[in-house]
């Protein structure tokens, strides 16, 4: 568990199943959530909780993002690490768009990152984020990511095409707090 | 469509498998394309197995293997469109030339633009897209001249001979092909034999006249 200013971050857990589910169910679309084919889908609580208690979960790389309150405000993470080109896909669900927006969704980018870079040693992350997606794509500017395109008309959703854009942070361009880390690691520790 | 091959491009069928198994099994698949260099031939044919079998009937199929076939030529390289999605009505497009000598040849323009006809055209997909590494040039040309923007530069994402490249994201949408395909059209039109001798710079003899 890391305890930050704004957020507790924790390997999520079987019990999380419901809140995942209401990312898939809420009203703002997400390229996080899409399949390989962009589609969209809606898992059920039995398939969401196999998935939060399969060994990639159990590796720690998909966390729940709780406020300080205690209640699970988002989830965050790694998946398809690429060891050879070292690199990982990243992906952010937050459940506010206060949490999106506030500092507690930049604490969360940091942790990631820092896992991605300091734990697993990878070179860049990328994420996905439909162009709707703006409270997203914001806390990615702010954070240290690099749009690095947009494939256009890629998704057919509410009536129209929505582009999909690629986001990437290398290494050296991760804008991570020292203060989150060094709790990580007193915490871990 | 005014370039022209005895090239045609078919569903690629069992009888193609050891064709296929054995341009999947070859470096330049591996380097320019994707795959493991460890795997064993059993393996990659039972993966080609699974991706030439056909969907059961009234289902829509998630990828369609083509052979480009030339009676002139023999099997000449595979095109794949994958991750087909006909809620998107988008798919992903590799193309793999079998016939290295082929690979700076029309018959390669030629087979792209196929591709994208019958995605276009029979398959009513609305975008096309494709990855393709910064080293690959031919590939990523031949795709802008059917009218595809690049639409992505993924920074040092394949690695390859120990160098990370950067990989072009390529799409195009079916109006994007339309006009392209137009463009060409109305090139080979306003084209005469004419117009050819006219374009000759004036002190260059023909031999022998």
């Amino acid at each position: 568990m890391v305890v930050g200013q704004h957020t507790v971050i924790r390997t999520a857990e079987r019990d999380d199943a419901r809140f995942l589910r209401a990312a898939y169910l809420g009203p703002v679309p997400r390229a996080s959530l899409l399949d390989a084919r962009k589609e969209p889908v809606q898992p059920t609580r039995d398939e969401l909780e196999e998935l939060l208690g399969s060994k990639e979960n159990a590796r720690g790389l998909f966390y729940a993002v709780e406020d300080r309150d205690g209640g699970v405000a988002g989830f965050c993470g790694l998946r398809g690490v690429n060891q050879e080109a070292l690199f990982a896909e990243v992906f952010f669900l937050f459940l506010s768009p206060e949490m999106e927006a506030g500092e507690g969704g930049c604490e969360a980018v940091r942790f990631v990152l820092g896992q991605a870079f300091d734990r697993l040693h990878l070179a860049k992350v990328t994420i996905l984020a439909l162009d709707i997606e703006t409270g997203l794509s914001a806390l990615l500017s702010k954070t240290g990511f690099v749009c690095e395109g947009a494939q256009r008309q890629a998704v057919y959703m509410r009536g129209g095409w929505h582009d999909v854009q690629t986001w990437t942070c290398f290494r050296g361009d991760a804008v991570v707090s020292d203060n989150l880390q060094g709790e990580r690691h007193a915490l871990q520790d | 469509m005014p370039f022209k091959t005895d090239a045609i491009i078919r569903r690629a069928e069992r009888d193609d498998l050891d064709t296929v198994v054995g341009w999947m099994s070859e470096p330049d698949f591996q380097y320019f394309l994707y795959g493991d260099p460890a795997q064993s031939p059993r393996q990659i044919r039972e993966r080609i197995v699974s991706m030439l079998g056909r969907a059961p009937g009234q289902t829509m199929p998630g990828g369609v293997q083509l052979l480009i076939d030339s009676p002139s030529l023999g099997p000449v390289g595979l095109v794949a469109l994958q991750n087909i999605s006909w809620r998107n009505r988008s798919c992903s497009l590799d193309i793999y030339i079998g016939r290295a000598h082929l690979r700076s040849r029309l018959v390669t323009a030629v087979a792209v633009l196929r591709a994208l006809e019958y995605a276009f055209d029979e398959l009513n997909l609305h975008r096309v897209g494709a990855f393709i590494y910064a080293f690959n040039t031919a590939s990523w040309r031949i795709f802008e001249m059917a009218g595809a923007k690049r639409e992505l530069v993924l920074r040092r994402q394949v690695l390859r001979d120990g160098v990370l490249h950067d990989v072009y994201g390529y799409g195009v949408l079916r109006e994007e092909f339309d006009e392209a395909r137009r463009v060409r059209s109305r090139l080979v039109e306003s084209a005469s034999l004419e117009a050819m001798v006219a374009a000759l710079p004036p002190d260059n003899p023909e031999p022998g006249a």
